[in-house]
């Protein structure tokens, strides 16, 4: 937090520095641009390349997730040219753009629309206009440690997607691989995020929030959600599969890679970043759902913006404009392997990276089970609330009290967009 | 003349100034700020007392308010009666006193929010040492902040641990400051160890009692970064205190007009509150 001011202090400064002196002076410009916290070897490799070709520097302050939104939200609501581009999540498009907070893109991106897969630009428009540029889609997988399974004797679960594990299918095979006397648990979700674990009651057939996305009682806090979440509360309180209180993705993760965690559902980044656990040998599944339920997998991406006060607008446009082309984004998907936005990424890989089965099932779900979450301009209030109420609900608070708790707190706070 | 009559008032300017600038302008502006709301664009607008009205609907805001008060009541005795012993403790000249005086005012040195961070990782109930060693013993390990029975204490124990020591300083001056010579005469009067701390310690150490009860009371209605990283006011909203209430609107959900009635609501309750403590710790000559 300390560093991160300091960053941003010192960014703010150069910035004004570079503005005393002009336009001229883009030598020595920084845009400040607050980032995801991911771990410093996919962040700065994308800025120092931009810089070595514009000239232009990028400040990307990198938080975790819920100080992001925060941090954003503080700057935003200020209302200045601070920060000048910034990471979207995103279902909060709509919540920035209906507030002022993003720049329309359609004119800059004019020529580049048709290089998009469609879906990836849904869920960065707003009223009809592209406001914030996808830097991928994104999905879940299920990742397993090989040697644990071999150990104990377990066969390995199917890759292909027409035959994916049911939750019922996986808890006894989480149950045999849950050893406490040696700190061992048999499955977790990477996080507790609404985006992780909303596929859960969305299995089930709940609906999580109502038709007009601007109700949560009764929804958030109805029979279906109340169902999936007693679920998701016993596997770590009944059955205790999974350890309890480990919100935060680099815990579970680590868990995972060394060897602590036999499963885990995660995002495509862990192709990547499991890499760097030597010894570790993981296999991919499909998401596991509910027996006689619906197929429903987690999607949605960052996304990049800009602040319309920004001060230098020339340089946040040429920022998100490299952001776009093939180049930029190939360089992203060797560090963090998001599924590209680009249809060009896609066929340029198509005979490599892709024919990993991994992206096999990726691909499957992309086309076939990938559920948004809930599109809302109030989505940051509800994920907040809803992060919260799963986060307690895994340590053991009453589900249907946390759920209604958190419905209410919802509603309020809805009020504002009505 | 005229140096004469005004020359108080200009020593006592920047002190003032302070004052104004640092506290009671900014009441001022928590106050006209809770009257107000911002639409979606960013516009203020006057929306007098619905911000209030609003928030007497709202079960979020009474139960913040029940714990908020129940946090206090227990909190403000707790911290006085643990710092008045602590006190009493390192009072008399004893080997190695400076040692257990500065072992004391030590958690002082540490910032709160490192300090909550350390209970943090102390508390844990996957690797916590403390969680260890109860399995050890046999008692078994606690949820401490993750259980929503629990949460609540546990933040108590954390400000305790931090503040006891310093409000003890303000208490061993005042133990201090109580002249040999009436325990002598109470003692020349056969009074015991017992009668001359309930009728000669206790009585004389009423001003420094309520200036820490006061002072202590103010800080901890305002109580705020051990929720913010440990519990964000979870599980299920057993630690959600007023003031980080008043943050979450503010700064989670863009709603100034909430947080700022929020905290104009509990610059009210805290008035109310260090008046009332006042009156109770005044003396009976003051109360006559």
């Amino acid at each position: 937090m300390q560093i991160g001011r300091r960053q941003f202090m010192a960014g703010a400064a150069s910035m004004a520095f570079a503005g005393s002196l002009g336009r001229a002076a883009a030598q020595s410009v920084t845009l400040s641009a607050p980032w995801m916290g991911w771990p410093e070897n996919q962040v700065t490799p994308l800025m120092t390349a931009f810089e070595k070709e514009s000239g232009i520097r990028i400040s990307a302050e990198r938080l975790p997730i819920a100080e992001l939104f925060r941090t954003l939200e503080v700057r935003l609501q200020a209302r200045n040219e601070l920060p000048d581009v910034y990471l979207v999540d995103g279902p909060l498009t709509a919540s920035y753009a209906a507030r002022g907070h993003l720049l329309a893109l359609d004119e800059m991106l004019a020529a580049d629309r048709d290089r998009f897969v469609p879906t990836t630009l849904v869920q960065g428009t707003y009223d009809d206009k592209l406001y914030a540029m996808p830097l991928g889609a994104s999905s879940q997988l299920l990742f397993y440690n090989k040697k644990l399974f071999a150990e104990a004797g377990i066969a390995e679960p199917a890759s292909a997607p027409d035959q994916r594990l049911t939750w019922e299918d996986l808890l006894p095979i989480a149950q045999q691989l849950t050893k406490p006397e040696i700190s061992q648990f048999g499955f977790a979700f990477e996080n507790t995020n609404p985006y992780q674990l909303l596929p859960v009651p969305l299995s089930r057939g709940a609906e999580v929030i109502g038709p007009d996305g601007l109700t949560a009682s009764g929804y958030v806090d109805g029979e279906g959600m109340i169902e999936a979440m007693t679920w998701y509360q016993e596997l770590f309180q009944t059955h205790k599969v999974g350890p309890v209180g480990t919100f935060q993705t680099g815990v579970t993760q680590e868990m995972f890679g060394s060897g602590k965690l036999a499963m885990i559902i995660g995002g495509t980044w862990n192709l990547v970043g499991f890499e760097k656990f030597e010894g570790l040998e993981f296999g991919v599944a499909p998401h596991p759902y509910f027996a006689g339920g619906k197929q429903v997998t987690p999607t949605g991406s960052w996304h990049i913006g800009i602040n319309p006060r920004t001060a230098f607008m020339d340089e946040a446009q040429a920022f998100v404009k490299w952001l776009s082309t093939r180049d930029a984004m190939n360089l992203w998907f060797d560090l963090r392997q998001y599924p590209p936005s680009l249809e060009e990424v896609w066929e340029e890989r198509a005979g490599t990276t892709f024919v990993d089965p991994a992206w096999e099932i990726v691909r499957y779900e992309l086309a076939n089970t990938a559920t948004p979450r809930p599109a809302t301009p109030a989505y940051r209030e509800y994920e907040d609330f809803l992060r919260t109420a799963m986060q307690d609900i895994q340590t053991g608070s009453d589900v249907s009290g946390a759920l209604t708790q958190a419905a209410q707190n919802i509603d309020r706070e809805m009020r504002k967009y009505r | 003349m005229m140096s004469s009559r005004w020359t108080p008032f200009l020593f006592l300017a920047p002190a003032l100034a302070g004052l104004l600038i640092f506290r009671l302008v900014p009441i001022g502006v928590a106050v006209g700020g809770s009257l107000t709301g911002v639409s979606l664009m960013g516009d203020l607008r006057f929306v007098g007392a619905e911000n209030f009205e609003y928030l007497l609907t709202d079960p979020q805001f009474w139960s913040s308010l029940k714990i908020t008060l129940f946090f206090n009541v227990i909190i403000n005795p707790l911290q006085l009666a643990v710092a008045f012993a602590l006190a009493m403790l390192v009072f008399r000249p004893l080997p190695g006193l400076w040692l257990y005086r500065t072992l004391l005012v030590l958690p002082m040195a540490v910032s709160t929010g490192i300090s909550a961070v350390l209970f943090g990782l102390f508390l844990d109930g996957n690797l916590g040492p403390l969680n260890g060693f109860l399995e050890w013993i046999g008692v078994g390990a606690q949820p401490f902040h993750r259980g929503q029975d629990q949460a609540l204490y546990t933040l108590i124990g954390i400000a305790t641990w931090k503040g006891a020591g310093y409000w003890m300083l303000f208490l061993l001056a005042g133990l201090y400051s109580i002249p040999s010579t009436v325990y002598e005469a109470a003692t020349i009067d056969g009074a015991s160890a017992w009668q001359r701390f309930r009728y000669v310690t206790l009585p004389l150490m009423r001003k420094p009692m309520a200036f820490v009860l006061v002072a202590d009371t103010a800080i901890n209605f305002l109580f705020f970064a051990p929720v913010y990283i440990l519990t964000s006011g979870g599980p299920g909203g057993a630690t959600s205190l007023l003031m980080f209430e008043a943050y979450r609107s503010a700064f989670t959900f863009s709603d100034i007009g909430r947080s700022l009635a929020i905290s104009t609501i509990l610059l009210g309750i805290i008035l109310v509150i260090v008046v009332l403590e006042f009156r109770l710790l005044r003396s009976p000559e003051e109360r006559a």
